[in-house]
């Protein structure tokens, strides 16, 4: 009988969304023991779990910032050497806190979403719309918190301390910018890696 | 998919099961099922062989194409 080396054995019925056997040992060798994706994979869960303390510590003391007495404390803001005293008001600290919070958890989330997108790469399935759809929102929470970053910043420079700090201009937007784009061709790039994939899954 | 297989109609002439040319031809039922069903995206030239040398056709035999609008290339479903 005749038998073709490159099709599955015959009478072993597998499921449909098998692992490419080509696939497999490349992985494999890439998540080895002192490989660059494992130190990575240590560095997302200790940066993740960093982050989440972060966050919840700030987002307490965002909390406890209600209830504080705020009398007779002062700020400094500045911008090198020079600096200028103000009294903190309520606002000013809730508005502090809260952007510092939302700044930790917008990188809580995109390590989060990395993380994921890590577990997919350890499974030999990086190539997923699941994956797309994560770096577009990594892409998306990049450009959300560096926006808020440079518009949080001209405000301060504009408003809390005018002649103290640089105002923001736009050339501050250059890197922000540059990241977001490079993790949007990056997802583009997967997206066209899972219609491939795809299509080798149904190619028979 | 405007490329119809037309596996069925071959299996029933031969009196054949598609167990049984899963186990002749060495492709999972599974597999010849997307085939059957007419979800496969492309079909390897080793494969058709191995179907025509089993089911004693020619590759017009298996295929057949029914005139409609083309495929979307990108669908993930």
């Amino acid at each position: 009988m005749m038998r073709f080396a490159n099709l599955t054995p015959a009478g072993k019925s597998k499921p449909r969304h098998r692992r490419n056997p080509h696939l497999l040992t490349p992985n494999l060798r890439t998540l080895g023991p002192g490989s660059v994706a494992s130190v990575l994979k240590i560095a997302l869960d200790v940066a993740y779990v960093v982050m989440i303390l972060v966050t919840g510590l700030l987002l307490l003391l965002w909390a406890a910032s209600i209830f504080i007495p705020l009398d007779n404390l002062n700020v400094t803001v500045s911008d090198g050497a020079d600096g200028r005293e103000m009294p903190l008001s309520r606002p000013l600290l809730l508005f502090g806190l809260g952007a510092l919070t939302a700044y930790f958890g917008g990188f809580l989330l995109i390590l989060r979403y990395l993380r994921k997108i890590f577990r997919t790469l350890t499974l030999g399935d990086p190539f997923q719309p699941d994956n797309v759809r994560r770096l577009r929102q990594i892409g998306l929470i990049l450009a959300v918190v560096t926006g808020g970053v440079w518009i949080v910043q001209g405000l301060v420079a504009s408003r809390l301390a005018p002649g103290v700090m640089e105002p923001q201009g736009i050339s501050d937007l250059l890197t922000p910018v540059f990241s977001v784009l490079v993790v949007f061709v990056l997802a583009e790039v997967f997206r066209e890696g899972a219609r491939l994939r795809r299509e080798s899954e149904l190619t028979i | 998919m405007a490329i119809r297989v037309q596996l069925d109609r071959i299996l029933a002439q031969r009196r054949m099961s598609l167990t049984e040319l899963a186990d002749r031809v060495g492709v999972t039922v599974a597999n010849l099922s997307i085939l059957k069903t007419g979800k496969a995206r492309a079909v390897r030239f080793t494969t058709l062989d191995a179907l025509c040398r089993e089911l004693d056709c020619q590759p017009g035999d298996l295929l057949a194409h029914e005139p409609g609008p083309p495929d979307a290339v990108d669908d993930e479903d």
